[in-house]
């Protein structure tokens, strides 16, 4: 290889978040020209690292030197003078304009008169997407292209502004096989060109394909980096996982009854495929599976919040198939979402209406009784422990545990049949977080259903009596909890089954213990 | 035993914690000091001002403002806006002025005015929640409607009805109390009773603060927002019945305007316009404090078109504190 120029390197790096270590001290450096792929799984710190470099978020500690120049810390218009480009997996253009358009948004060229030069506008773009064998018309409106023309006119796009180093976050999720590859094509392209590039993907068929080196992240530590040809796939999957006992929640063992929750052929258009499964009674199935798997998308459907197009859902032999959240209240099942900002709480209401909503929509007759609420809100923050002021204040005013807790009250209030808990812990101290297990595990002895959606492995693999793993919005296999590991897991949810057969994104796997 | 003990002391203290919040964040502690200001300067500036008449009256004039202001607190708690409640009202003014001129039963006609303004406020809701569109701008497009409408019938004339419906307006309580006011308080006392001790209250809340989170809790969000514009037809309907019996007569302009300063008084009171959070009282002190600026500024003889003028400074102002407020409350 021929002399090579170190653009970027990051020197221990450690960054937190309330309750957690995003990054701990991570080593990371990228040279011109090279393709320097990051794997690990959801939570690792990938999109901390993305975000540091690119201004989004400051280090805590460590300094970043990029092309010879040492900084504590970016800002986003640092990034963008160092010419600095990210790619996100969502894409970042303006519909509303054409192709040219977006590539010079900005930075429009004007004729004599101060309008803008539409006409050199695209006889430019024309030009720089013909050097690259791209033939998109520049007059196209964004929104009439493809998810894989939308990524690529991203990449030219930090072209045309003369990007030195391009960040691309997971920019082949969306497109097909064909698609992939033309885009691969074109990201070494880039980096032939000069352009050093962080490649993030899941798909680790890809990143074998292209990277030049290969730095594996787990829970914010570097793991291993190694060069092209010197990794195999099996290798990195094992050093993407394989955490500390302690990290794995000790369990009670649970009496498990007969089938009471019945999913059946649940599907939604491009986003979840005919799955079906069975929650027995007094049983946790955990849902895994990497972000955008389709996890979250499968239990809104079951909860009633999307239009599916087929599915039918059963409880005890009952069909009570739900078209919306109030009636699956009504038929004893509930959802504690992902999103506690966005779709849980109230922010600026009080502690003791976020608890008492549901349970005041379902025996009320239209009237409220103050000191009887008082009364069993009160109860329910003993019973979980909530630690607060005043059952007046504010809910947006406690901590994320103590707010999770008060969302899993205003639940239990109800007393529901069914529980779908959405990411139980996510932003949640660790003492808040064995206190959600310990009310997971009552509910299991009150021989409740729950389906736990996580991306917490250890919290999977400990929490879940059977695991079924979603891929690109199938339920691919159905795994017994107690007889897997981490790295089988990681491996069904890739797609790898085993050295030998390596699956690729759209490979079947047939891991069905059910 | 340790422990109970501890929780009794500790409620003790939250109480009190919760009183002092209250005041800081509720805003009428702050709204009662600048009415009795004003009222003290006024009253040394004329001492007419503090006369039992001309309080009376202050009383007087404010209460068809409170009955509207009552209704959009409901909206604007709930994240919504009816800014066509001027035009319902001159709707509905005129056309309960041609039905008694036509000799048709006054109490009959008072309740046919009443529901002309819950059809049209309802209409607006439903068109809000059909098109997806912020009642706002849905709004803003049947005032031109429901004022159109208003100019046909009348052909632009004002309809007098000698005096028919006068007894409303000129009913002293016990020889003093002034019935128009005493049914504005009751207004305020639905409004409150809905907003503190119901199921619609606390969807009116959750709906104002997340309509998502609410969707999930199991609300029907649509729904009840139709209802909530229901809710406030009803108040908007009593506020026609009354404007018509003080002016003793309708114009379609009748009322023009009065939507806006129902807005200005809510937010006075303290509820963010962004919705969510918010009571009655607040609402209430903020149409005082409008009739009592307008009364002091007639007192101490200031040229009337200055009064606008007051209206919207004042209203400049109580946002300016909120936001301060809300800032100091979050950045604690």
């Amino acid at each position: 290889m021929e002399e090579k120029i170190k653009i970027l390197s990051l020197n221990h790096i450690t960054k937190d978040f309330p309750g957690t270590r995003a990054l701990d001290d991570v080593s990371f450096d990228l040279y011109a020209g090279e393709i320097h792929c990051l794997v690990g799984e959801n939570g690792a710190g990938k999109s901390t690292l993305i975000k540091i470099l690119s201004g989004a978020e400051k280090p805590d500690q460590g300094e970043i030197v990029l092309f010879g120049k040492t900084y504590r810390q970016l800002t986003t218009k640092q990034a963008i003078d160092l010419k600095i480009a990210t790619i996100y997996q969502d894409v970042d253009l303006v519909d509303s304009l054409t192709v040219a358009d977006n590539i010079f948004l900005g930075v429009e060229l004007r004729d004599r008169f101060g309008v803008v030069d539409t006409q050199q506008q695209e006889k430019i773009a024309r030009q720089i997407m013909s050097q690259l064998n791209i033939h998109i018309d520049p007059k196209l409106l964004v929104e009439e292209l493809s998810p894989a023309q939308k990524q690529i006119l991203q990449l030219i796009k930090a072209l045309h502004r003369e990007a030195r180093l391009l960040i691309m976050d997971e920019p082949t999720s969306s497109l097909g096989i064909e698609e992939t590859k033309a885009l691969l094509e074109l990201v070494r392209n880039l980096a032939a060109k000069g352009i050093g590039i962080i490649y993030i993907s899941h798909y680790l068929q890809e990143v074998t394909q292209i990277g030049d080196r290969i730095t594996v992240l787990k829970d914010g530590k570097t793991v291993s980096t190694y060069h092209k040809s010197q990794f195999t796939i099996e290798q990195l999957i094992r050093d993407m996982v394989g955490r500390d006992a302690a990290l794995f929640y000790h369990k009670e063992k649970v009496p498990i009854g007969n089938v009471g929750l019945k999913v059946e052929n649940y599907s939604r258009k491009g986003l979840v495929r005919n799955v079906s499964f069975e929650v027995r009674r007094g049983e946790i199935f955990g849902l895994g599976g990497m972000v955008g798997s389709g996890r979250t998308e499968l239990v809104n459907l079951i909860f009633g919040v999307d239009k599916r197009e087929s599915g039918e859902l059963y409880l005890d032999g009952k069909q009570i198939t739900p078209n919306s959240p109030r009636q699956a209240i009504r038929n004893k099942v509930c959802l504690i979402t992902e999103d506690r900002k966005g779709s849980g709480i109230f922010p600026i209401r009080s502690v003791k209406e976020n608890m008492a909503i549901v349970h005041n929509e379902q025996k009320g007759n239209g009237f409220i009784r103050l000191s009887r609420e008082r009364q069993f809100v009160s109860q329910m923050i003993d019973a979980l422990k909530i630690q607060l002021a005043s059952i007046e204040q504010d809910i947006s005013s406690l901590s994320g545990g103590n707010q999770q807790k008060s969302i899993l009250g205003r639940w239990l209030l109800t007393q529901a049949d069914v529980f779908i808990f959405d990411e139980p812990t996510k932003g949640v101290d660790i003492g808040s977080k064995e206190e959600i297990y310990r009310i997971m595990t009552d509910l299991c002895r009150q021989q409740k259903c729950i389906i736990m959606v996580s991306s917490d492995m250890p919290e999977l693999i400990s929490m879940s009596d059977r695991i079924g793993v979603m891929r690109d919005g199938e339920l691919v296999a159905v795994i017994n909890a107690r007889e897997t590991s981490e790295e089988e897991l990681l491996r069904v949810y890739l797609g790898y089954q085993n050295s030998k057969e390596a699956g690729g994104k759209n490979g079947q796997v047939t891991t069905d213990s059910n | 035993m340790d422990k109970s003990l501890q929780t009794q002391t500790k409620s003790v203290s939250s109480t009190r914690l919760s009183f002092w919040r209250g005041v800081v964040e509720n805003q009428w502690f702050l709204l009662l000091i600048v009415v009795f200001l004003i009222s003290a300067l006024t009253g040394y500036v004329n001492p007419r001002y503090f006369m039992q008449q001309n309080l009376f009256n202050i009383l007087e004039q404010i209460s068809v403002l409170g009955l509207v202001a009552a209704g959009a607190t409901i909206l604007i708690i709930s994240g919504n806006f009816d800014i066509s409640v001027g035009s319902i009202i001159g709707l509905s003014a005129c056309i309960m002025a041609i039905l008694i001129n036509q000799g048709i039963n006054e109490f009959l006609v008072g309740v046919i005015g009443v529901l002309v303004c819950i059809f049209c406020a309802t209409l607006n809701g439903v068109l809000s929640v059909a098109f997806r569109t912020p009642s706002f701008i849905i709004s803003l497009a049947t005032i031109g409607v429901y004022h159109g409408i208003a100019l046909a019938l009348t052909q632009g004339v004002i309809q007098t009805i000698y005096g028919k419906f006068e007894f409303i307006a000129s009913t002293k309580l016990f020889g003093f109390f002034p019935l128009l006011f005493f049914i504005s308080i009751l207004g305020y006392l639905f409004v409150h009773f809905i907003l503190k001790y119901t199921q619609i209250g606390r969807r009116i809340f959750a709906i104002g603060n997340n309509p998502r989170a609410a969707f999930l809790a199991g609300i029907n969000v649509p729904l009840n927002t139709i209802f909530f514009f229901f809710l406030n037809g009803i108040l908007v309907g009593l506020a026609s019945v009354l404007i018509l019996s003080r002016l003793g007569a309708a114009l379609p302009s009748t009322g023009a305007g009065i939507e806006l300063r129902a807005i200005g008084a809510v937010v006075i009171g303290g509820v963010p316009i962004t919705g969510g959070r918010g009571n009655v009282l607040g609402t209430f002190l903020g149409v005082l404090l409008m009739g009592v600026i307008s009364n002091s500024l007639n007192m101490m003889r200031v040229n009337p078109y200055f009064q606008e003028v007051a209206y919207g400074l004042l209203i400049i102002f109580a946002v300016a504190i909120s936001s301060i407020r809300y800032r100091w409350l979050g950045s604690k």
